[in-house]
C-alpha cells in the first residue's frame, strides 16, 4: 500500500520557436538557451521560420527560455540582433507567445559609429541577464523584432501540493480539507 | 499558511509622447504578508524602439509571498520615465494596478497620469523639460486625499502575470 504524497510538481513543455518577425533583417540564426540547461542551434532561412522543436521537462522551479538572435552585418560579421527571454506559462494548455527582442546600445555616437565598422557591437557577455531583474536599470536597449514561441505546457502533482493554477473549481480528492476562518 | 506565486513581466509602455522610456515598479503589500523570495521593486532598462511605438522592457517578475490575512493584497505600482539623449531622465507617468486574485495567467493594461503644474509650470516645462513631480510615491496607490492633484492622463503600461495560490482553499478561500 502506497501513500501518494508528492514533494516535488513537474513542468512538461513540448513547443517550437516558431518563426522570427525582425523588419529590416533578413538572415538571423539563434542558439536557444534555457536558463536550467541545454543549449542548441538552428539555422534561418531567408523567410526567417525555424521550427525549432523545444521538449523539456522541469522539477519544481520557475523556468525561464532565454532565446538570443545573432545574423551578419553589411561586413559580414556576426553580431547580435537581440535578446529576449519569457518565463515558461504555469498552466496547463498551449500557449502561443510573442517575445520582444532587444539588443544593447552604444552609449555614444562615436561608439556606435567604430563599432559599425569594426563589426564589434555592444553584446551582453551573459545572455542569462536578459532573465534577471537585477542590474538591468542601467542598459540602455533598442527593440528591434519579435520571435514567436509556442508551448503545449502539462503539469504534474500542482494540485496535490496545493497550487491552484486555474480558476476553474477541480472535483474534490480524497483528502479531507479543514476549513479555518482566517 | 496561504502562499501566492505571481510570475509574469513587465512587458511595456505604449501611448506616450516620446519612446525612450525606462520604468521603476514596486509591490506594496499590507502587515499580514511576508515575502518569502523574489525583489520586490526594481528599475527596467531604457528602451529604444527602432520599429513601431511601443517600448519593450520583458522585466520579470517573480515573487514569493505567504499571508495570514486577505487584507492588504499586494498592489504593484510604476513610474514610467523618459531618458533624452543627453541622459536626462523627466518623468512621463504614475500608476498603479492591483495585482489579480484569480490564479492563472493575466494581460493586465495599467493607465498612468501625470501631475500638471501651473501655466507658468507647464511653460517652462515645454522649454527646458522637467516637470512637477510627487513628493512621496505613497499617493500613487493609497486612497489618501487627492483633492487639489491637477493631473493629466499618460500612456499604458502592459504586463502579463501569472498569479499561483497555494493553501488557500484549506482556510475556505474561494478564487
Amino acid at each position: 500500500m502506497t501513500s501518494n504524497n508528492p514533494a516535488v510538481f513537474l513542468l512538461m513543455v513540448n513547443g517550437q520557436i516558431e518563426a522570427a518577425d525582425f523588419p529590416e533583417y533578413d538572415d538571423l540564426y539563434s542558439p536557444a538557451s534555457l536558463n536550467s540547461q541545454i543549449t542548441s542551434k538552428g539555422r534561418g532561412s531567408q523567410s526567417l521560420v525555424w521550427n525549432f522543436p523545444l521538449d523539456i521537462t522541469f522539477k519544481s522551479t520557475r523556468p525561464q527560455i532565454v532565446v538570443s538572435v545573432y545574423g551578419p552585418d553589411t561586413f559580414g560579421n556576426d553580431v547580435a540582433r537581440g535578446y529576449g527571454a519569457i518565463h515558461i506559462p504555469f498552466t496547463p494548455g498551449k500557449h502561443t507567445k510573442p517575445i520582444p527582442m532587444f539588443v544593447p546600445e552604444s552609449t555614444s555616437r562615436l561608439q556606435t559609429f567604430t563599432s559599425w565598422l569594426m563589426g564589434r557591437r555592444p553584446e551582453f557577455t551573459d545572455p542569462k541577464v536578459v532573465a534577471q531583474g537585477e542590474g538591468r536599470d542601467v542598459t540602455r536597449v533598442r527593440s528591434q523584432g519579435f520571435v514567436t514561441l509556442q508551448f503545449n505546457i502539462v503539469t504534474k502533482d500542482m494540485k496535490k501540493l496545493g497550487y491552484e493554477t486555474t480558476s476553474e473549481h477541480s472535483a474534490a480528492t480524497g483528502l479531507t480539507r479543514t476549513s479555518q476562518k482566517l | 499558511m496561504a502562499e501566492l506565486h505571481i510570475i509574469g513581466q513587465i512587458i511595456g509602455a505604449t501611448g506616450f509622447p516620446q519612446n525612450s522610456l525606462f520604468c521603476k515598479w514596486g509591490v506594496h503589500t499590507g502587515g499580514a504578508w511576508r515575502l518569502l523570495s523574489g525583489l520586490k521593486e526594481g528599475q527596467t532598462q531604457v528602451d529604444m524602439p527602432q520599429t513601431g511605438d511601443m517600448a519593450y522592457w520583458s522585466h520579470p517578475i517573480d515573487l514569493h509571498y505567504t499571508t495570514k490575512g486577505l487584507q492588504g493584497w499586494p498592489k504593484l505600482h510604476l513610474q514610467v520615465w523618459h531618458q533624452d539623449s543627453f541622459g536626462r531622465c523627466q518623468l512621463y507617468g504614475y500608476g498603479y494596478i492591483h495585482i489579480p486574485s484569480s490564479p492563472g495567467q493575466h494581460r493586465l493594461q495599467c493607465v498612468t497620469w501625470r501631475p500638471l503644474g501651473s501655466w507658468q509650470d507647464q511653460l517652462a516645462e515645454m522649454f527646458v523639460g522637467g516637470g512637477p513631480q510627487l513628493r512621496s510615491p505613497d499617493l500613487i496607490y493609497s486612497g489618501a486625499d487627492r483633492y487639489r492633484l491637477h493631473t493629466v492622463g499618460m500612456g499604458t503600461v502592459e504586463l502579463e502575470l501569472c498569479v499561483i495560490l497555494r493553501h488557500f482553499d484549506r482556510y475556505g478561500v474561494e478564487s
